[in-house]
């Protein structure tokens, strides 16, 4: 005879093989214990069943919105989906990007090269140099070292080596480029962009929209970003 | 920064799944929505309690049974001066004759409402949610006997009150 214990803990998967084998033996021959495990069974397929109802709800907006991110946090999977600016409804972000962009070019082509320069114009294109470029090359997450900080290393849609990193005055997005890093956006620190306007901390939102489309899959934990440092960034 | 974006996407993921168990703990919806609220609200605070690799959802159950259980414990001292639930409410009608299902989940969170709290947390976590004895037992911190016994009269006390 089997105990209530085993035989719930039977009904419910939690035996192995052979007491499994051994018990449905024993409810086979027990008419009661037949009837019972059938009930059982019946009543859990109509718990599921009822409270199944609250996965396909929608979410209360007060739920909604007690998990919504903190200033500080960035959802890029929000930032994915919207791919909006959300803070410079005035200002498409591609306009934000390409403004400072410009700003960084016109720069590049009429002020004579400073070695320390951040960003060297090439071709049309935007590259890191100097501190920076060193920063984006050896520098984890993990250890900001200088004025440049590291935030988020990932793979974009073309399987290019891409990261985040916050200056002072400036933060962006850099993904590789042969042997160089090639910058995707370089925006101006919210203060300088915005005068009076400051962000609480954390990433600027016309840039974690471009991270947010740019990006394939997810982003790199420790582990990956030091493994893809060490095989240099391919 | 890493841990920080899985943690929210997951949280956001597993919102529904939340919701579903504070349904199987709470006395009605609105109850249910405050309860899965603050265990959100909770969650992020804690979030650096949370250890990335290990499963995110019993983290977060175990934050809403510990939320229900001081709620449910101020709760039944009040509980005791009123008037209990009136008997035989729930039996004696056909349960499942063409019952909708959002309906039968009213009179499933009533049954569940008369369980002992330390049955029905038992019945939420293993019935609905799906969790393992193990994985029951670790979240409650009570051995696995003591989850298995707790099963055994929770479902038999719910299926005599609402039949089958």
């Amino acid at each position: 005879m089997v105990t209530e214990e085993v035989f719930f803990a039977w009904l419910d998967g939690e035996l192995d093989a052979d007491e499994a084998e051994r018990v449905a033996a024993e409810v086979e021959a027990d008419e009661n214990l037949a009837l019972r495990a059938e009930e059982h069974r019946a009543l859990q397929r109509r718990l599921g069943t009822a409270f199944g109802t609250v996965l396909s709800d929608p979410l209360p907006e007060a739920v909604l919105a007690a998990a919504r991110p903190e200033p500080e946090v960035v959802d890029l999977a929000a930032a994915r989906r919207e791919r909006q600016p959300r803070r410079w409804s005035g200002l498409p972000q591609w306009a934000a990007i390409a403004a400072t962009l410009a700003i960084g070019v016109f720069a590049g082509t009429m002020v004579p090269h400073r070695d320390d320069d951040p960003v060297r114009i090439e071709g049309g294109k935007v590259y890191a140099a100097a501190s920076l470029d060193r920063a984006l090359t050896t520098q984890l997450a993990s250890a900001p070292a200088g004025d440049t900080r590291i935030g988020l290393t990932f793979r974009d849609q073309d399987g290019a080596m891409c990261r985040t990193f916050t200056q002072p005055a400036a933060s962006g997005l850099a993904c590789r480029d042969g042997q160089r890093w090639r910058l995707r956006g370089f925006l101006a620190a919210p203060e300088v962009q915005a005068g009076t306007y400051r962000m609480a901390s954390g990433m600027d939102p016309n840039l974690a929209n471009l991270v947010g489309t740019a990006m394939a899959g997810e982003p790199f934990d420790a582990a990956q970003e030091k493994a893809a440092r060490d095989k240099g960034w391919r | 920064m890493v841990p920080t974006i899985s943690f929210d996407s997951e949280l956001v993921a597993i919102l529904p799944r939340l919701r579903r168990f504070a349904h199987g703990l709470s006395r009605n919806p609105a109850d249910a929505d405050d309860l899965t609220q603050a265990t959100v609200e909770r969650a992020l605070r804690s979030r650096e309690q949370w250890q990335p690799g290990t499963r995110l959802d019993s983290w977060a159950c175990r934050i809403m049974r510990n939320l229900w259980i001081d709620a449910a414990r101020a709760r039944s001292r009040k509980d005791k001066v009123e008037a209990p639930a009136e008997e035989g409410e729930l039996v004696g009608e056909d349960p499942t004759s063409g019952m909708d299902a959002s309906v039968d989940l009213g009179r499933m969170m009533a049954a569940m409402d008369r369980l002992p709290d330390e049955q029905r947390e038992v019945v939420a976590l293993i019935l609905i949610e799906g969790f393992g004895y193990r994985e029951a037992a670790e979240m409650l911190d009570v051995p696995i006997g003591t989850v298995s016994s707790r099963l055994v009269r929770g479902r038999t006390a719910l299926l005599e009150m609402v039949g089958a």
